[in-house]
């Protein structure tokens, strides 16, 4: 009779630990980080599918990927609920970890484009001032979206003006989401090679880390910083 | 909605254009002395009658009004107003309310369903229910709050000034069924000059605050008005009328801005990328030892 060896891959470990260490990778997002964040991917992508062809006619053809523009009017708004909730949980999960310190109030000025030049390379911990900042950005987003959305929602319950006011602080909200997200998407694949897998199969590479998030390179791996 | 017997001036939610045809149209007008109105509400009946609505239950609210409001299935009220004259007299006004035809539509403006509000070539503004998504943005946009959603069909609906009888040349029904002829139909023009003479007569008669309701804030009405004492809120109406500025910031500088917005951020990274390539640790590569 044989017995099943439990091997302790990356990604096994993955599921339910994180900031751990397992042979040459690091193990940045548990698989309930993982979930929470594509909770809030996808719900926000069925919103922007069926919000972007109300929007502007422009977008009219991505009602087609929600099935027609009448059905698009009818999702957008539970799209958004579910966001709403998704983020909900994203806010309270991630909050530990992201308070702004003040070394990284850098990130608030000019010194964020040279950040973003890759002049400068944060002494991170785990996030770094940007993405610390992003966060903020997304869940004032997500608050924004959901309270301009009931009266767009139930346009006829509410006076007109709050009606009018709603409707600019949704479009203001998306646009600096989107533009946003786009960033976001842009970080997180393409210009920074080995980051997605962070959110895919939970873990990054040792050396991904101490180039990235030094700090918490450090703290996980118990390396002393090198003079 | 009749598909295409009209040529089309605008449409809703357009992305390039709408105007159909080369053929040219009188914009067409109804007319409304309601100082020769006796309030028998002939028109509602006949607006009933010819567009097939349901009768919708009345209320009794202590005036002789059909319903407090224009309903989905009620496009024609009569509004009935009581008010007291300078000299202690009574006043009771009487205005014929629909959807006003505005040549600067607020409802079409704000629509965000392509072709599901279009205004004819011949000045009337009508609801395609086929394209309508009722989202009632419409109403948002309507200066005189006139769009109502239609619970049984899930869509707005609206008065549509009898396109189908005016365009095999019938006037509108409520203007058949006027009594009194305090109800004219024809080119705006034409309503216009009859307005005229009729608010100079008021005012030779006494009249002197009679005016000709054509609101220019809206471009001028596809319904003018005669009010025998002025004051447009004394008969229900917004003194001067224009689509919601939150409604035209909306549509021309914050959507655009955010076409444009969306655009540079996916070419901004592109360019970024080009600029400044992946930020790699040293070394290069995505940090896993091969």
């Amino acid at each position: 009779m044989s017995t099943v060896e439990h091997v302790q891959t990356p990604m096994v470990v993955a599921r339910d630990r994180d900031n751990v260490v397992v042979g040459d990778e690091i193990v940045r997002h548990r698989y309930a980080t993982r979930l929470i964040h594509w909770s809030v991917a996808i719900t926000f992508f069925i919103a922007l599918f069926s919000g972007m062809p109300i929007w502007t006619p422009i977008f009219g053809w991505m009602a087609y990927l929600v099935g027609g523009l009448e059905l698009a009017r009818v999702i957008h708004p539970y799209a958004g609920v579910a966001f709403f909730i998704a983020s909900i949980f994203q806010f309270v999960h991630w909050l530990p970890d992201m308070h702004l310190h003040e070394d990284q109030k850098g990130w608030l000025g000019r010194r964020a484009f040279s950040y973003m030049r890759w002049e400068h390379v944060e002494e991170s911990g785990k996030y770094n001032g940007g993405q610390i900042l992003f966060f903020w950005a997304v869940n004032l987003g997500a608050l924004g979206f959901l309270l301009s959305g009931i009266p767009m929602w139930f346009p006829l319950r509410f006076p007109v003006w709050l009606r009018e006011i709603c409707i600019w602080i949704h479009d203001i909200t998306f646009i600096c989401f989107l533009v946003g997200v786009v960033g976001h998407i842009y970080l997180g694949t393409a210009a920074e090679p080995g980051t997605f897998r962070a959110m895919t199969r939970g873990t990054v590479s040792r050396r991904w880390a101490r180039f990235h998030h030094p700090a918490w390179y450090r703290q996980v791996t118990g390396e002393e910083k090198k003079k | 909605m009749s598909e295409q017997a009209l040529e089309i001036r605008r449409s809703s939610a357009a992305v390039w254009g709408s105007k159909t045809g080369i053929r040219k149209s009188e914009t067409v007008s109804k007319y409304i002395d309601t100082t020769t109105c006796i309030g028998c509400k002939a028109c509602e009946a006949a607006c009933q009658e010819w567009n097939d609505l349901k009768t919708v239950a009345t209320h009794q609210e202590g005036s002789y009004q059909t319903l407090p409001e224009l309903d989905a299935e009620f496009w024609n009220l009569i509004r009935f107003k009581e008010r007291t004259t300078d000299d202690g007299g009574p006043m009771w006004l009487m205005r014929k309310d629909q959807c006003m035809h505005c040549a600067e539509p607020g409802c079409l403006a704000a629509c965000p369903a392509p072709g599901a509000i279009v205004q004819y070539d011949n000045g009337i503004v009508d609801v395609n229910p086929s394209a309508c998504i009722g989202c009632g943005y419409c109403s948002t946009g309507c200066p005189f709050d006139v769009p109502k959603f239609s619970k049984a069909t899930g869509k707005m609906a609206k008065c549509t000034l009898c396109v189908d009888r005016v365009e095999v040349g019938l006037e509108p029904a409520c203007i058949k069924a006027c009594p009194t002829g305090c109800l004219q139909f024809g080119t705006k023009e034409e309503m216009v000059r009859l307005g005229n003479v009729r608010v100079a007569q008021l005012q030779s008669n006494g009249f002197k605050d009679a005016m000709l309701y054509d609101p220019a804030g809206v471009n001028g009405t596809g319904v003018v008005t005669i009010l025998g004492h002025g004051h447009p809120e004394w008969y229900d109406l917004p003194v001067n009328p224009h689509v919601p500025i939150g409604v035209r910031v909306w549509k021309s500088v914050i959507r655009p801005l955010g076409v444009i917005a969306a655009a540079a951020a996916i070419l901004g990274s592109f360019v970024h990328f080009t600029a400044y390539g992946p930020k790699e640790p040293p070394g290069g590569g995505d940090g896993r030892e091969s």
